[in-house]
């Protein structure tokens, strides 16, 4: 009986392991500097392991494990906590971060307000930072905690946080946001916060001059970010977070000033589900086009042809690691484009048959080489591109409307004359010869 | 609001210092020094909005003391927020205080300040953060501005396609019309009136056709209707290939028809004469 129960809780155990909640691999390595203590971020890292990851740990300077091996990433996820880190171990670059993200590896990067390899990372990202040494400070609300370590509100409007998550602790620099539609905003930073020299009073006079200064001016406000996500072309992500505090176990048992557990555990498990494609992940299943009434994609259309597309699209659920096919995209659109969208119609799903989207249209007067474009692109959310390529041809010389009665006159006239040449020939041959040849016998 | 006094309260009960506002005025001049409007800020109940046109100026001026009536302070953190509720945008200026917390805050709307937030047709809502490292914070709503609406800021070139795009239709070559079909029946009615010409001639003179259904010349005449019919199956159906296919079979028994009937009509010519 003993053998038979560890013997099913090892089985337990077993497949909780195996279960996987990415889309993209579950193989994750952190860059851990050594001044941060591993237990002190023991509830992020125990959650992540508990949701399928395999964590490896490394120093930054650690020449192994290495991030790629001659331009193939070893691992699917990297976590880089080192934001105090100077130098690097060969293998982390800007550069070789930035390949990463190009090879379909999610990263997850704290910065701080020091200037690191990572401050210009960042700026590729168009995050524009504070300069050096001038952390996030604020004077509200009154507490107890020095006023580098500021509570801020979760703002209910990104659809990467579950809702109502409470105020979270933070230390760290902000960061101003490039006008790029690929960031993705997650934290604000409070409206009463901004970033200086945390010393004392006496430094009021070196903001205003600050600001003053012309150039970037002044970080404040609630217009600057806290943590901002950024989603690339080839749909991997990255999110910058302003620092590594937040993640730790201290903030996350700190209380609040208005009393009440923070909501950091919360948050930093839902920024890490959407950097490694956990959740708002979409993908298209396949494409389909065909002439209405017809099954089978036909080599080419011609002008004015009814056409039928169809789209497969699947959404990823974490919870049982499958993609399911998912009919909540609303706004998904087709372009029948050469060289211009010719046509833009919407393309509506199918009620009564889950993941699939498809619409009815009318081939242009124009021929020529056009596509089909499916491009859905929304902030968070992974993008949907699709392209396929078919040749419009013109009609061929009988698909013109025939028979047509304008010409009525002229199908008289040539079939008068085949009938007359009919007539002529048949009456000739049959004809009387009376009254012909009366030479040859006078010739004689 | 209220719950900006419930932060004061609770300072008020941490700490003994905490930092207030006096003597807040505001004066509202236009271009030729003449005053709009001028008056004090309430801390309870904010004024009218106020409204500055493009060539207006605004002045505030306010003192920061330690708790009501005590000494003037010069805090960490002297910020007006100006902010848009409608579209989020936010800009935050510092104030430059004296060492004796007396402030002066100027916005000339011919030459704005950097800090003030793109703005449309809304109120900017403006209100006074006040921080500092030695007193507890506080936080006042002052009042809502009108400000002339500015130039939207420049969009980034594919902010378009992360947004529903306007639909395009394509406007059709339109069907092409035909004449009445009644002009077309007159005129194919025209062109067979010939036929009734041969037809009253022929009435006139006396036809005989004797040999039209000898056999000599029958083959040639039903294999010349057979290629009228393909002529005009070729109309309506056939392709080019098919045709041509067709009518080479059946122009080998034509040609051998053809000698027939021509010999059979050289012999009749003859043979009767």
């Amino acid at each position: 009986m003993r053998l038979l129960s560890s013997a099913l809780v090892s089985l337990l155990a077993l497949t909780k392991l195996s279960f996987a909640s990415s889309s993209s691999g579950d193989s994750v390595l952190v860059v851990l500097d050594p001044s941060l203590d591993r237990e002190n971020y023991s509830i992020f890292f125990n959650g992540l392991e508990k949701r399928g990851y395999n964590l490896t740990f490394r120093a930054p300077k650690d020449a192994s494990p290495a991030i790629t091996d001659y331009g193939v990433p070893n691992y699917d996820h990297v976590i880089l906590f080192a934001p105090d880190t100077k130098s690097y171990a060969q293998d982390i670059t800007p550069q070789s971060l930035v390949g990463l993200l190009s090879e379909n590896t999610n990263l997850l990067i704290a910065l701080s307000p020091k200037q690191t390899p990572l401050t210009s990372l960042a700026a590729e990202f168009s995050l524009i930072l504070p300069p050096p040494e001038t952390p996030l400070i604020s004077h509200h609300p009154a507490r107890s905690e020095p006023q580098t370590t500021i509570p801020v509100p979760v703002s209910p409007s990104s659809s990467i946080l579950t809702p109502e998550i409470p105020p979270i602790w933070f230390t760290g620099a902000p960061h101003a946001l490039g006008s790029t539609p690929m960031l993705v905003p997650i934290l604000r930073a409070p409206a009463e916060s901004f970033a200086a020299d945390p010393t004392s009073d006496a430094d009021s006079d070196a903001i205003v001059a600050a600001s003053e200064k012309g150039g970037e001016g002044l970080w404040a406000g609630s217009r600057m970010g806290l943590v901002t996500g950024f989603q690339t072309n080839v749909n991997s992500r990255v999110v910058f977070a302003g620092g590594v505090k937040m993640f730790s176990d201290e903030y996350a048992r700190k209380e609040l000033p208005s009393g009440g557990p923070p909501g950091n555990a919360l948050f930093v498990r839902d920024v890490a589900a959407w950097v490694f494609q956990e959740k708002m992940k979409f993908r298209i299943d396949g494409v389909e086009h065909h002439r209405v009434g017809e099954s089978g994609a036909p080599e080419m259309y011609t002008t004015n042809d009814e056409i039928v597309y169809t789209a497969y699209i699947s959404a990823y659920d974490s919870r049982t690691s499958a993609w399911k096919p998912y009919s909540g995209l609303d706004d998904l659109q087709l372009e029948f484009t050469m060289l211009d969208p010719h046509i833009r119609t919407s393309l509506p799903p199918v009620p009564g048959s889950p993941g699939t989207y498809q619409v009815q249209f009318r081939a242009p007067d124009r021929h020529g080489v056009f596509k089909f474009v499916l491009n859905w692109k929304r902030k968070g959310y992974s993008y949907l591109e699709s392209s396929t390529t078919v040749p419009v041809v013109p009609p061929r010389h009988d698909q013109y409307p025939r028979f047509l009665s304008a010409a009525w006159p002229y199908y008289t006239g040539a079939i008068s004359t085949s009938v007359g040449f009919f007539l002529f020939a048949a009456l000739w041959l049959a004809g009387d010869v009376k009254g012909e040849r009366k030479k040859g016998s006078k010739a004689e | 609001m209220i719950w900006q006094f419930s932060w004061l309260l609770l300072a008020a009960t941490v700490q003994a210092a905490s930092l207030s506002l006096q003597s807040p005025r505001f004066t509202i001049s236009a271009s030729d020094a003449t005053q709009l409007r001028s008056d004090t800020l309430s801390l309870t109940k904010k004024p009218e909005p106020l409204t500055l046109g493009a060539t207006d100026t605004l002045k505030l001026t306010f003192q920061i003391t330690e708790s009501d009536e005590g000494k003037g302070v010069q805090p960490h953190q002297t910020f007006l927020r100006f902010y848009d509720k409608e579209s989020g945008e936010e800009g935050i200026q510092p104030i430059r205080v004296t060492p004796g917390g007396k402030a002066k805050f100027e916005l000339n709307m011919m030459r704005p300040l950097t800090s003030i937030p793109p703005t449309t047709h809304n109120p900017l809502e403006v209100s006074l953060i006040l921080g500092s490292f030695v007193h507890a914070p506080a936080q006042y709503d002052l009042f809502d501005l009108y400000i002339p609406a500015s130039h939207t800021p420049a969009e980034h070139p594919d902010e378009a396609s992360f947004h529903v795009l306007p639909a395009i239709k394509h406007t059709f070559r339109p069907e092409q019309k035909s004449p009445p079909q009644f002009i077309s029946a007159v005129f194919a009615a025209a062109v067979l009136s010939p036929w009734l010409v041969l037809i009253g001639l022929w009435s006139k003179i006396d036809v005989r056709v004797p040999n039209l259904f000898s056999l000599s010349i029958m083959p040639f005449t039903a294999l010349l209707g057979a290629f009228e019919v393909l002529l005009v199956w070729y109309w309506v159906d056939l392709k080019l290939g098919q045709v041509l296919l067709y009518g080479g079979i059946l122009a080998i028994p034509t040609v051998f028809a053809g000698k027939q009937a021509l010999y059979a009509t050289g012999e009749w010519r003859a043979g009767r004469k």
